[in-house]
């Protein structure tokens, strides 16, 4: 039965093929990864989730340092532990894909940097986004006053109504005058 | 039918679909994630229930009127979880299931569905397949993969110029190579093939259809006949306006994307943090190094930032400038005698060749000048380098640019005494200058490829053992992207000057690039490091893109421009062969088309339009006129950009100022609400938030 299980129906294949943005390849090679990850008894159940941390362990997030927050991003679980289902899982794929629309990929981005999911990116936000980015080793961490000197920066620079946080609208306009984001936003299986 | 509807008002449904966005916009920003604000609003879960109704209902309504194309791709779009975006198309497919049924179903409407359904289906195929078919997809996503974004840029610019390279390749075998060899299939080989024709190209070369001595003019007179003058000309220079069109276009779209969008306030540490993280990049290591980067960047922006507050001295400003005017100095005196080295050489060399004719010794001595190029090309780029680290600049961008500045200076200049060379005086002096040009550049071609295979062996592969095995401070190499692109230009510009005396050249272009990929590839791989600095990845490709087209396709161009009007063809060997200019050609071909009956007008507007040099200044005139007016707009532009940021502003002092008040008259009336308690309904209290999930218009 073990090659049967793993096999997807012709319809729901081209179900998520007209979901999401990516080939046939690559939804068959992420059901693959998908079923690897699962226990051997759970693959039979259409809905069974991976828990976050063996998500985290792919060696594609590994050494991400946002892996966890992608994984919370992306997750429809009610007890909000990040768990993905392969439906999660292909939402993931599907926004980090090549042919992706920039909306869709700052929307993703701007939640993933919302750590605490308020719907802006505040003082605390910003903080934790910095930390993540430099590391959290003490040559490479910002001090105290250059970290609130750079989030002052931050602000003068992309809050444009001026009121003390990046909201969506505001991020993706910094987002459309960087030429790299698209290509950068990216992971591949 | 159906198909009919769909065709008409595209301009409907991309207003349709930038709705939908927008709606979808700001649904997202009204409930994210999971709806948590909400509870904040203190709304009743069943209004929610009613509000998410709504929403759902009226996106579904709008989808079903879209075509089925961009009914997909803006359900693709949708910013909600699959598992919403699943409810959203199951009630769209249930809509269109039920207009469906309205209609009779015919055996017609059922062939229709059969056939859309077909064509999806192969377009999604085709979709895919062009996909597999693009040249190293793969090896690019892992490159970028593995190493970021900078420098999978040197590596699609190996990959496009490989493009441009077949495109050449292709239009001058199918209308020079092809014709030329079936006219005169078998050339008579005066020398036999002795092995180092490869690397000189003379010799067993010499005759055939690599050179411009290959071909020959007459008018193949088997039908159809086929004018091999009028075909080499317009050959080249169709190959030259696609080059110089599809350069302008890339050059232009990757400007304005790059440069004209950027350009702003949200340019320094917002950009850096909010969208410079390479998200495709999986190694370990790499992510080490490219957070350590990021935070010594940061740093350094934000003591510059301190530093441009604390006033330099003037001491130190005259200082800077001085050694700059040195550096300077120094490179373009080494630039200016790398040159005069290369120009004697080159005189001297051709009496002895005219001296030693026909011998191997001779041969191989035509080695000498591209070996003694390409080690310039490869020394004093270093010596510059060196230079350059003596000099002091607070920005680093403006230290990489003007090493590129240099190097290209270098690179043009040698490229420019060389083509002197052969322009002013090989036409007079050697008999079949037009090949002897070719073999030239060919050579050059070569040599530069085989140094380009040493550099990578010895300057990386060396350079890495040195530097993990006995001397550990210097660790492991850099990838130096702009060298290499440079060099990748350099090459470039000397397979365009050819192309006209060396109409298969593209060839060895194509093969050097093909190999050169692979090579950097696995020199990448297993020497280098990813670059520290990297700067703005896209830009620096503009500015690729945009040195490839100034100094190196336009010199190129005029070169050969000026070699087809006003440079006599050799008189033993060529297709121009007894002309005053190749150019001439074309007015022999004119005269012959005057004598057809009802073609006057072509030969008319030959003779009083395009030889007419009022003509020119016209189109000059209207070019500037066109230009300034432009101009003109931009500005314009601009100046609304200003006022319209400033509205936003003032916008959002309006919010915070309405929601203040809001909120004090909330305040107060909850205080009266206290002492009646029934009245008062839960319900309007405010979030601070709300305003930031106001779609902000720009």
């Amino acid at each position: 039965m073990g090659t049967t299980a793993t096999k997807l129906p012709k319809d729901q294949l081209s179900e998520y093929q007209e979901l999401t943005f990516l080939t046939k390849q690559e939804i068959l090679l992420a059901h693959k990864r998908f079923t690897e990850l699962l226990e051997r008894n759970d693959r039979q159940q259409p809905s069974s989730r991976v828990p976050m941390d063996k998500i985290c362990a792919l060696p594609e997030l590994k050494s991400n340092p946002f892996r966890r927050r992608i994984c919370h991003v992306f997750s429809t679980s009610d007890t909000k532990d990040g768990s993905l289902s392969f439906e999660d899982f292909l939402d993931l794929l599907s926004a980090f894909s090549d042919s992706a629309t920039l909306e869709i990929k700052s929307h993703y981005a701007f939640r993933i940097f919302d750590f605490d999911d308020d719907g802006t990116l505040d003082h605390g936000d910003l903080e934790k986004l910095v930390n993540c980015l430099t590391g959290e080793s003490a040559d490479t961490r910002l001090t105290p006053e250059e970290m609130s000197q750079l989030i002052n920066n931050i602000l003068e620079e992309s809050d444009i109504d001026k009121d003390g946080t990046v909201n969506l609208s505001e991020f993706q306009h910094v987002i459309s005058r960087s030429p790299d984001f698209v290509s950068s936003f990216k992971i591949v299986l | 039918m159906e198909f009919i509807q769909e065709v008409p008002g595209i301009h409907e449904v991309i207003l349709k679909d930038k709705l939908i966005k927008k709606k979808m916009m700001r649904r997202m920003s009204l409930f994210p994630h999971q709806a948590a604000p909400l509870g904040n609003l203190e709304l009743t879960s069943d209004e929610i229930q009613k509000e998410f109704e709504n929403d759902t209902r009226e996106l579904v309504s709008e989808l079903v009127n879209l075509p089925t194309r961009a009914r997909i791709q803006a359900m693709r779009a949708l910013p909600l979880s699959f598992h919403e975006r699943r409810y959203v198309r199951s009630r769209v497919m249930s809509v269109k299931h039920s207009k469906k049924n309205d209609l009779l179903p015919t055996c017609c409407t059922d062939c229709h569905q059969q056939t859309s359904l077909f064509c999806r289906r192969f377009g999604a195929g085709v979709t895919t397949a062009r996909k597999r078919l693009v040249i190293w997809q793969d090896a690019l996503k892992e490159i970028g993969g593995r190493f970021g974004t900078s420098v999978l840029s040197y590596f699609r610019f190996v990959k496009w110029l490989l493009l441009f390279n077949i495109i050449s390749l292709l239009i001058n075998f199918s209308f020079i190579t092809i014709p030329q060899i079936i006219h005169s299939p078998n050339i008579t080989h005066t020398v036999n093939f002795r092995g180092l024709e490869l690397l000189t190209g003379a010799g067993y070369f010499n005759q055939t259809v690599f050179f411009y001595g290959g071909y020959n003019g007459e008018v193949i007179v088997n039908q159809p006949p086929y004018n091999m003058q009028l075909a080499y000309f317009f050959t080249i220079a169709a190959y030259m306006v696609l080059c110089g069109v599809s350069l302008i276009y890339s050059m232009a779209r990757s400007f304005q994307k790059n440069f004209v969008l950027v350009s702003g306030p949200a340019y320094g540490g917002a950009w850096r943090l909010l969208c410079s993280w390479d998200f495709s990049v999986v190694n370990e290591k790499a992510i080490q190094n490219h957070k350590n980067n990021l935070s010594v960047q940061l740093k350094e922006t934000l003591s510059e930032r301190f530093q441009r507050k604390a006033r330099v001295s003037v001491s130190t400003v005259l200082k800077r400038l001085a050694l700059s005017l040195v550096a300077w100095t120094l490179c373009v005196l080494l630039a200016i005698g790398s040159c005069a080295g290369i120009y004697f050489l080159q005189s001297d060399q051709s009496r002895l060749v005219s001296g030693l004719a026909d011998d191997l010794n001779a041969e191989a001595s035509t080695l000498i000048l591209p070996v003694v190029v390409s080690l310039i090309n490869l020394i004093i780029p270093l010596t510059f380098s060196l230079i350059n680290k003596m000099e002091h600049y607070t920005n680093p961008r403006t230290n990489i640019y003007i090493g590129i500045m240099r190097n290209v200076l270098l690179k043009m200049s040698i490229l420019g005494i060389l083509c002197f060379y052969w322009l002013s005086e090989v036409p007079y002096t050697i008999s079949c200058w037009e090949s002897f040009v070719g073999q030239s550049v060919y050579r050059l071609v070569l040599v530069d490829f085989i140094f380009c295979l040493l550099g990578s062996f010895f300057g990386e592969f060396l350079r890495n053992i040195i530097g993990t095995k006995c001397f550990p401070s210097l660790g492991v190499p850099e990838f130096d992207i702009a060298t290499n692109v440079l060099n990748l230009i350099y090459a470039q510009t000397l397979a365009w000057i050819g192309i006209y005396f060396s109409p298969l050249l593209p060839i060895i272009q194509v093969i050097k690039l093909f190999i050169i990929f692979y090579l950097k590839r696995v020199s990448l791989s297993m020497n280098c490091q990813p670059p520290k600095h990297t700067g703005r990845a896209a830009q620096m490709q503009t500015v690729y893109v945009a040195l490839l087209f100034f100094p190196s396709f336009i010199g190129a161009l005029s070169l050969v421009a000026y070699t087809v009007w006003s440079l006599k063809p050799s008189e033993q060997c060529g297709p121009f062969q007894g002309l005053d200019k190749p150019f001439q050609t074309v007015h022999q071909w004119m005269d012959t088309v005057h004598n057809i009956p009802g073609s006057e007008w072509a030969w008319w507007i030959f003779e009083h339009v395009l030889r007419n040099e009022l003509f020119f200044y016209l189109i000059t005139l209207i070019v500037l006129v066109l230009t300034y007016f432009l101009w003109q707009v931009t500005q314009g532009r601009k100046q609304l950009i200003r006022t319209l940021r400033e509205q936003i502003v003032n916008e959002g002092k309006d919010k915070t100022f309405l929601l203040n008040r809001l909120q004090s008259i909330q305040k107060q009336r909850r205080a009266t609400a206290a002492f009646s308690p029934q009245e008062y309904t839960e319900r309007t209290y405010f979030n601070q938030n709300w305003m930031n999930t106001l779609p902000l218009e720009m």
